[in-house]
This record gives structure tokens, sequence and C-alpha cells, in this order.
């Protein structure tokens, strides 16, 4: 194996880490806010891991080039789509989750959402 | 020619070059038939389509055309970036370590391109999504939020982002 294809190997590796980890968050946290964050982004990661170890292996500078639009394309369209779907949750009014700990310490001031959030709009 | 004329091709013609460009990367062929069949087909597109691309009330050039060695300085380090938070992330799907907190804050760039980039940025980087892009102020969903100060977790959130974004469009 020549090192270019030793280096694609560890980012497709390092792919899947990403990606088993977004599956795993996807499932581990209550609200659907964590739930993005952890889905959207080691996905996006994951899927930018495969398009580096694919520009690695890419035969010509031709490929690399059309990959490299690719990458550039999936960079825009991954986080719009995750910021449509956190930005519906919100307009419905779902109450971004707090760790149990966090909620004890002031209760009575959490479960507003979007109530409790607005004062701070205005520095 | 009136200034709103000139507006109008000069915005024609970023388009059709943007387009032109893309074509050219992905046929990468330089032969005759292929370059005039992308030239004919991206001043076609354009013309339908450039009010859209880049909309009228646009200030200026600057505003929606990047300053390319600092584009290219931009996507290395927001690759770079994207790393290091998922690995933030990943850290914590394991130890289930977080705080998620909404957050507001204000940004002072200018342009709408730049706005976007900056918010389609920390979608992705520091454990956060923009919930809501109204203008210039920013809702966001913050996962490991320290503060829920606007101005200190704006710093925290979007400063380094932000620093290097000024640099690429006004």
């Amino acid at each position: 194996m020549s090192i270019r294809e030793i280096l694609a190997a560890i980012a497709f590796l390092a792919a899947v880490i990403f990606g088993v980890a977004g599956l795993a968050g996807l499932f581990r946290f209550p609200d659907p806010y964590s739930r993005l964050q952890a889905g959207s982004l080691l996905g996006t990661t994951s899927v930018l891991s495969i398009f580096i170890g694919t520009l690695l292996l890419s035969p010509n500078g031709a490929v690399a080039a059309r990959v490299v639009v690719i990458m550039l394309f999936f960079l825009i369209s991954s986080p719009t789509g995750s910021h449509i779907v956190a930005r519906f949750t919100w307009n419905i009014g779902t109450h971004p989750w707090r760790p149990k700990s966090e909620e004890k310490k002031n209760q009575g001031k959490t479960g507003k959402g979007k109530d409790e959030a607005a004062p701070e709009e205005n520095p | 020619m009136s200034i709103e004329t000139r507006w109008k091709l000069i915005r024609f013609f970023i388009t059709a070059l943007s387009m032109f460009g893309l074509w050219l990367i992905f046929t990468a062929s330089f032969e005759l038939f292929s370059l005039v069949t992308g030239l004919g087909g991206s001043f076609f597109v354009a013309a339908l389509t450039y009010e859209i691309f880049i909309p009228r009330h646009q200030a200026g050039i600057n505003f929606f055309v990047p300053r390319p060695f600092h584009l290219i300085l931009y996507l290395f380090l927001m690759i770079f970036f994207i790393y290091k938070s998922s690995i933030a992330v990943l850290v914590a799907v394991v130890t289930g370590q977080v705080n998620p907190r909404i957050v507001h804050f204000r940004t002072p760039l200018k342009s709408d391109m730049a706005r976007m980039v900056l918010a389609n940025s920390i979608t992705m980087t520091p454990g956060t999504i923009t919930l809501d892009l109204n203008d210039d102020h920013l809702t966001v969903h913050w996962f490991f939020s320290t503060t829920s100060h606007s101005k200190v977790a704006g710093n925290e959130v979007k400063g380094e982002i932000e620093r290097h974004l000024k640099k690429v469009w006004l």
C-alpha cells in the first residue's frame, strides 16, 4: 500500500467512527435539538471524511476538482438541512431539554422556552 | 446607461461566469463543442436566474464576491474546526456531559452572504445549531453552554469564525 492509500484508509476509518457515534447520539439524547446536534454534525464529519479519502485516492486533477466542488456543495447543503429542521422545531415552541442537576437548581425558571430567552435579545 | 441597467449587467455576468466556471470543472475538457455549449447554457441559465442568484438589493460587488485567498484559508480553517467540534461532540455522546441552552446574540457582519455563511458555520462548528437568523440577530442552540449572557456567548460561539469571515466578505 502506498502512503496515499494508508491515509485514505485512516480517513475512511474516521468516517466509520464518526458515523456510528452520530447514530448513537441520535438515540441517546431526549430532545430534538440535542439529537440534531449529534446527528447532523457527526453525520457531516463522516461524509466529509469519506470525501477527503476519495480526494486522496483520485487518479488525476480533473477528478479531484470535481470532488472538491461536491465537497463545497455538501458543506453548504448539510448545515442548511439541519438548520431547517431545528428552525421548525423552534417555531412550534419546543422547549430545550436541560440536564437534571440544572433543573433542580433553578426550579420554576425552566420550561418557559421562548419567553425565558426573550429578554436577552436586547443588549 | 442608467445605474440600474449597469447593475443588472454586472449581476448577469457574474452569474454567467460562476456557472461557466462550474461547467469547466465538471466537464474538465477544453474541446470547442463543450466550451460553446457550456457558454451558451450558462448565459441562458444566468438570464433566467440572476435575480435569484444575486438579489437586487445587494449594495456592491464586495458583498457577494469573496476575496479568493481568504476564502481558501477560511475553508481550511472550517475543516479544522469541524473536526475539532466533532471530537468534542463525540466525547459528549460517550460521556453524556452536556449543558444545552438557547442563546441570542448579534453579528456586526453587513452582507447577506457573510451572514448566511456565518449561520451555516455556526451550525457546523462548536456544538451549536442556528435556529433563526433575523437580519443581524441569531438564535442559537448551544450544546456546551457556559453562560447565557448575550455578548459573552456570542464571543465564544462566533468570535473566531467571525473575525476570519470579516476578511472574506465585506
